[in-house]
């Protein structure tokens, strides 16, 4: 296990230097830069002016430099200095990372919660009134976007109620109640996705486990029902099952955006795409990157999961 | 429609507002409103964050000018409680009065004594020079700006003396009346001399009646009243509280919810207003100029504008008044240069846009008009010109554009739209890399001197029509230093028509805004301008 560990480990870091890469080129392939952006607000643009700024901001380098700039920073923990708020980029990311660990997280409580039994369910009770019902409840999940659901939510709530969640963060030791209802309202609108595409993986997965042999020899040993789906079938059935709950998550980290933007909740993904529009290239790079360790994380949590279900799987 | 049956503009606007059922009797509160009640925090939306912080000299967005206001003060302002901005609405703030000397040559301003910085430094006239030597670019100025949109208003300036601590002078080439009009603008503030301009773009030294708390980046900023503020008893807020809430419908959710104040200046469209009206009857809606218009900008350096007929053919094709119902769902007004009576002061009447190209009551008499210059030039809708229409890739640009194209087509113009990203878009225009463009512009203080230098003066880098004629040159340098107002109103007149004439930029429409606060919120007045009324420190809250 170790020696696996240490391989991904390699593995990891390489990946990481080569999305380092495609990260630096593909925000450098957009058009105009910084500079144009901050001359924007002023509605015209200098080019006398912009060369000074450029040189102010260290964009004037040759990009090959500009990149080995970065990964110098990189290496001693520096992930440089926003353009637009002339701030560090970590001061900037580092009280948003709680925020949209936590709506993540929720989510995905969510969408195992609603989508794990429910797919249970549908499989054990195949092609039943109940079965349809469920299918077509993931089906509306599939196909709503979670923003627009979001945006349901909110009009819903002012509407009804004249109310709507706060518009700033609040932390949980500020107002506990006031917190979790700003954090269940959109993580139930995008847990509901999720949850829908957890519970067709985890049905389609059960009935193809349900017709293994194993599962025959154990109804023939008289097994309860209990028994047999939920400590034989559905262990073995997980496996796509958690792969899917990675992979979501770690999408979810970056991909929240339009929800954070509904709920107004200041998260990583509205950070992410602020940089982006604005060209602060530094700042996009550094939350590019974030998003990409989770991803790598959330794999080798995956991995090392499988480990754990099945014990024919053993690394080495 | 005969020219005989429509109604005279400003008896059209009033019909129009009120019939909308949008101004509700709240709407008309003036000073005269019941007295003033101290205490309270009021809550605000911000579009976006703070792009430039709070430096407001590196700016020329309302989204850094509304929230930054409250911080800063300027020589003079607007007075806040008046509506109609002008020269005899003009107040004094750091300045506690002032003096024209030489016929228009010297300004002297006599300034408050004990204002003191928000850091606790006193406030004094080395902070003015500081401020207007580095705005001009005074060749000794001891800062300079990282981008300074707004240089060309202080092209006059010769010099700037802080005779003693509490009078500074202002020593212009040429009599400039209008100069004060500009130190008035919600972008003129005072900067602090012992502060670097770059501190402002994260923090903020000012003098004004509030205090930044907290800026909590992309999230919200926090105000609280400034207790040794140089205005006795003001401001009468203890804080405020500006929400940044990026998607629209969360904006309206919010002030529908009351967990807002007040709208954003320019947020409010007209069928946004209704819905809220029609949601909420006791929200206090009141239509106003955002001084911005909607204008076709024509490259005349590049063929086929630079041919004068092909322009004023593109001007008299295009109906502004369908454009107005089409696209803003009635939610503008025509107008020529300057912001039309009655929301804008300089603006030409109704009788003189009549006779001016695309303005005619028969939009057909002026199809065909452009038809037939079309036809002069060789090009007609079986034969048509081909061209490419830039536009920003934002909503309210690309609807205007889509309908300019359809208008154009029906002229033998057949123009295809390219989008161009808000990065691009003015380095793009700015380098007249275009043909033809469907443009946006906002105007800060509704003055003529703001207006025309920045937006049709020879070598401007926002002309970007790149249109430059001596004789207009003449006229906007002579109503510059006309003293008399009403000759210089006269000579305005003349400048809009001549430069509609020549299809300079013609315009379409000026924006209405329908500006929304609950009825507690009191003397927050919107004015002509978006960008002038954010100081707040006479708004008070009757809750």
């Amino acid at each position: 296990m170790k020696t696996y560990l240490a391989q991904r480990l390699v593995v990891a870091l390489l990946t990481l230097l080569g999305m380092s890469a495609v990260i630096f080129a593909l925000l450098r392939l957009a058009p105009g830069d910084i500079v144009d952006i901050l001359f924007s607000t002023a509605g015209y643009v200098s080019p006398a002016e912009k060369q000074a700024i450029m040189k102010e901001l260290g964009i004037d380098h040759p990009y090959w430099v500009q990149y080995l700039d970065w990964l110098r920073q990189i290496a001693v923990g520096d992930l440089g200095k926003s353009y637009r708020y002339d701030l560090p980029a970590w001061q900037l990311i580092k009280p948003l990372v709680p925020v949209t660990l936590e709506l993540a997280a929720l989510s995905i409580l969510f969408a195992v919660l609603i989508g794990v039994p429910s797919g249970v369910v549908s499989a054990v009770r195949q092609d039943t009134a109940l079965d349809y019902a469920l299918r077509v409840f993931s089906l509306a999940g599939l196909s709503m976007p979670a923003f627009w659901l979001g945006m349901v939510i909110i009009l819903g709530l002012v509407t009804w109620f004249a109310w709507i969640p706060p518009l700033s963060y609040v932390s949980p030791t500020e107002n506990f109640k006031l917190h979790a209802v700003q954090f269940l309202l959109p993580a139930l609108a995008v847990g509901y996705r999720s949850s829908a595409l957890i519970m067709r993986i985890t049905r389609s997965s059960l009935l193809e486990v349900m017709r293994e042999d194993y599962i025959r020899t154990a109804w023939a040993k008289g097994q309860t029902g209990r028994v047999v789906i939920w400590r034989h079938a559905l262990k073995n059935a997980m496996l796509p099952v958690v792969t899917i709950i990675g992979i979501e998550f770690a999408f979810l980290i970056g991909g929240l955006v339009v929800t954070e933007q509904v709920f107004n909740l200041n998260g990583i993904g509205r950070l992410l795409v602020q940089a982006v529009q604005n060209q602060d290239n530094v700042l996009a790079q550094a939350l590019v990157m974030l998003v990409v360790i989770v991803f790598v994380v959330a794999n080798l949590v995956v991995d090392v999961l499988y480990a754990w279900l099945d014990p024919r799987i053993r690394y080495s | 429609m005969s020219r005989a049956r429509i109604a005279p503009f400003p008896a059209l606007l009033i019909a129009f507002v009120v019939g909308a059922g949008l101004i509700s009797p709240a709407a008309s509160q003036t000073a005269s409103a019941p007295t003033p009640k101290s205490g309270g925090v009021l809550n605000m939306m911000l579009r976006e964050d703070l792009s430039q912080g709070f430096a407001i000299h590196e700016t020329s967005t309302i989204s850094t000018v509304w929230p930054a206001m409250p911080c800063f003060n300027n020589l003079v302002l607007f007075d806040p409680l008046k509506k109609t901005e002008s020269v005899e609405t003009i107040i004094g703030e750091l300045a506690e009065k002032w003096s024209w000397q030489d016929n228009f040559r010297n300004l002297v301003f006599f300034l408050r004594k004990n204002v003191k910085w928000h850091d606790g430094q006193p406030f004094t006239s080395k902070d003015v020079k500081f401020t207007f030597d580095m705005l001009r670019e005074a060749p000794d100025a001891p800062a300079k700006l990282r981008i300074n949109p707004r240089k060309d208003w202080y092209a006059n300036i010769e010099a700037i003396e802080a005779a003693d601590p509490h009078t500074a002078v202002f020593r212009l080439k040429k009599p400039q009346p209008s100069l004060l009009l500009m130190l008035a603008s919600g972008y003129t503030p005072i900067y602090a001399a012992h502060v670097p301009p770059a501190t402002y773009r994260t923090a903020c030294v000012g003098t004004g009646p509030f205090k930044v708390k907290e800026w909590r980046k992309g999230e919200f900023i926090e105000m609280v009243r400034n207790p040794d503020y140089f205005v006795k008893g003001r401001p009468y807020l203890d804080g405020l509280k500006y929400f940044v809430i990026v998607e629209r419908g969360t904006r309206q959710a919010a002030i529908q919810a009351g967990k807002l104040d007040a709208s954003f200046p320019g947020e409010t469209t007209k069928t946004a207003a209704e819905q809220l009206k029609k949601a909420v009857p006791q929200l206090v809606i009141t239509p106003f100029s955002q001084n911005v218009s909607d204008n076709i900008i024509m490259n005349v350096k590049k063929p086929p504008f630079d041919n004068p007929k092909v322009r004023l053919a593109v001007s008299h094709a295009i109906d502004r008044r369908a454009l107005i119902q089409a696209v803003h769902q009635g939610g503008a007004v025509v107008g020529a240069a300057s912001a039309p009576k009655p929301l804008g002061f300089w603006g030409l009447s109704e009788k003189d846009l009549m006779g001016l190209p695309g303005y005619a009551a028969r939009p057909a008499d002026e199809k065909a008009l452009a038809k037939k210059l079309m036809g002069e030039v060789g090009f007609s809708p079986e034969k048509p010109l081909r061209v490419e229409i830039v536009t920003r890739a934002i909503a309210v640009y690309v609807d205007m554009a889509s309908f300019v194209i359809n208008e154009l087509k029906q002229i033998g113009i057949d123009a295809s739209l390219k989008q161009i990203e808000t990065a691009q878009w003015h380095a793009m225009a700015t380098r007249g890399d275009y043909q033809i463009g469907a443009n946006l512009t906002g105007i800060g203080p509704d003055d003529p001197d703001a207006n025309l230098y920045e937006n049709y003066a020879c070598g401007s880098p926002r002309n970007y029509s790149q249109y430059c004629s001596e004789e207009v040159m003449k006229m906007i340098d002579a109503q510059s230093q006309e003293l008399d107002p009403k000759k210089r109103l006269t000579l305005n007149y003349a400048i809009q028509r001549k430069l509609e004439a020549d299809a300079a930029r013609p315009i379409l429409d000026w924006k209405l805004d329908y500006f929304t606060v609950w009825p507690h919120v009191k003397n927050l007045i919107p004015h002509q301008s978006i960008y002038n009324f954010g100081r707040m420190q006479e708004v008070w809250s009757d809750k």
